[in-house]
């Protein structure tokens, strides 16, 4: 399949969506629900774009929209700025204090009018990438609860959740950094819950938690060295040197 | 704890809001137990439950009144003032809508529509509808239901 994409041929195989297509072919279009590896959630709907498909064209959201063969696609119009602009005017009311909306909208030169005052201040954009993120791992601890205004991400009864594994992936995913993760001596905290952290034994330094290690051995059914990931990967270059210097 | 609801349903996920509204219909709210004991049943993470239990507005969380005053707000009881309703049982009971009273005698909901509305204003207690509502019925109709549960 190829379609165009602001002028550029892409090629792209059928069920891909607009974003994966453009991603490959470095053509930025902005997001902030979507994360490589999850399929689009479409709920930002930042990555509004406009597609023509013969004589018609209309708006679509690039991480949920699938791709057809001979499709033109433009990434910036006047009509979709605007639009860009009214949905980041509203994530900013949401979210006033948000560094990463702030930059946003600094970027779209969007300013929050006056008359919108004492509006709550939210971190959190119900993107939903958390929830998304802890039902990939298979832990399930987190999930939308309520509805309409009073929506938001929660463990079940907001109280600290013995599915949670504390591995950190929801804080990790999040586009505005509202879920709050904290690290003090040895001890993180996150969704109301402490977890002990562990150390890595050639760096020293704290890694993971003991839960999430738990649930990856069993998961594996493996027991691993207790390394931190740098280590792994600088262990790993020190191999792979000598086993080229082997070779000439 | 009577599990029998929940252990008369297949182990589906479908079944997840028709157990939960048993539940709600038996108890009156929602015990944390049982919605426990649903997500083992259903193999259902408690939080996928949990969300389900609080989306809906017909589950509750909460114990409720023995009198579940419901309110009508839909179109045709908002345009006869089905607010100025609300707000006289408020100053009667002492409560929000959506609290509970302390003697846990009345509960207190807004609901959108309870499709009576050639009854407009209309309230709703405990699947009896009180229609074309006014401050002094309604005065009349919670201290009637005060005197039958003192007298109890």
């Amino acid at each position: 399949m190829l379609i165009n994409i602001d002028g550029k041929m892409c090629k792209g195989h059928a069920g891909e969506t607009l974003m994966e297509v453009a991603n490959r072919n470095n053509i930025d279009i902005p997001s902030l629900c979507y994360k490589k590896g999850f399929e689009g959630l479409g709920r930002c709907r930042l990555c509004l774009v406009e597609v023509k498909e013969g004589k018609r064209k209309k708006i679509v959201s690039a991480c949920v929209y699938p791709i057809k063969d001979g499709i033109e696609v433009i990434t910036s119009t006047d009509e979709i700025i605007k639009m860009r602009k009214d949905i980041i005017l509203l994530l900013l009311l949401r979210s006033p204090e948000n560094d990463y909306i702030k930059e946003l909208a600094e970027e779209y030169g969007v300013k929050s009018p006056k008359k919108y005052k004492d509006q709550k201040n939210d971190d959190c954009i119900l993107c939903g990438l958390c929830v998304e993120a802890c039902e990939k791992l298979g832990t399930n601890a987190i999930s939308f609860v309520y509805r309409g205004i009073t929506k938001k991400v929660s463990t079940p009864f907001d109280d600290p959740s013995k599915d949670c594994i504390g591995c950190g992936s929801c804080a990790e995913v999040c586009p505005t950094n509202a879920i709050k993760l904290r690290e003090i001596n040895g001890t993180r905290t996150i969704w109301n819950r402490s977890f002990d952290l562990i150390q890595c034994t050639v760096c020293g330094n704290y890694y993971t938690t003991a839960e999430s290690l738990k649930y990856v051995e069993e998961k594996l059914d493996y027991e691993e060295d207790h390394i931190c990931e740098r280590c792994k990967r600088k262990a790993m270059g020190s191999k792979f040197k000598e086993s080229f210097q082997n070779i000439y | 704890m009577s599990l029998e609801i929940i252990n008369s349903y297949p182990k589906e996920k479908r079944y997840t809001l028709a157990i939960l509204q048993d539940i709600q219909r038996e108890h009156g709210y929602i015990p944390k137990e049982y919605m426990e004991y649903t997500s083992e049943y259903l193999n259902l993470p408690l939080s996928d439950v949990y969300s389900i239990a609080t989306f809906y507005k017909s589950l509750s969380l909460k114990p409720k009144g023995k009198y579940v005053i419901k309110v009508c707000n839909g179109t045709a009881c908002h345009i006869r003032d089905s607010i100025s309703i609300l707000k006289e049982l408020q100053d009667i009971l002492g409560i929000e809508s959506g609290e509970t009273t302390e003697d846990g005698l009345f509960s207190l909901e807004i609901v959108n529509c309870i499709g009576a509305c050639a009854l407009a204003p209309v309230m709703l207690i405990n699947n009896k509808y009180y229609g074309a509502m006014t401050k002094e019925k309604v005065k009349t109709v919670i201290e009637d239901l005060q005197g039958v549960s003192a007298n109890v």
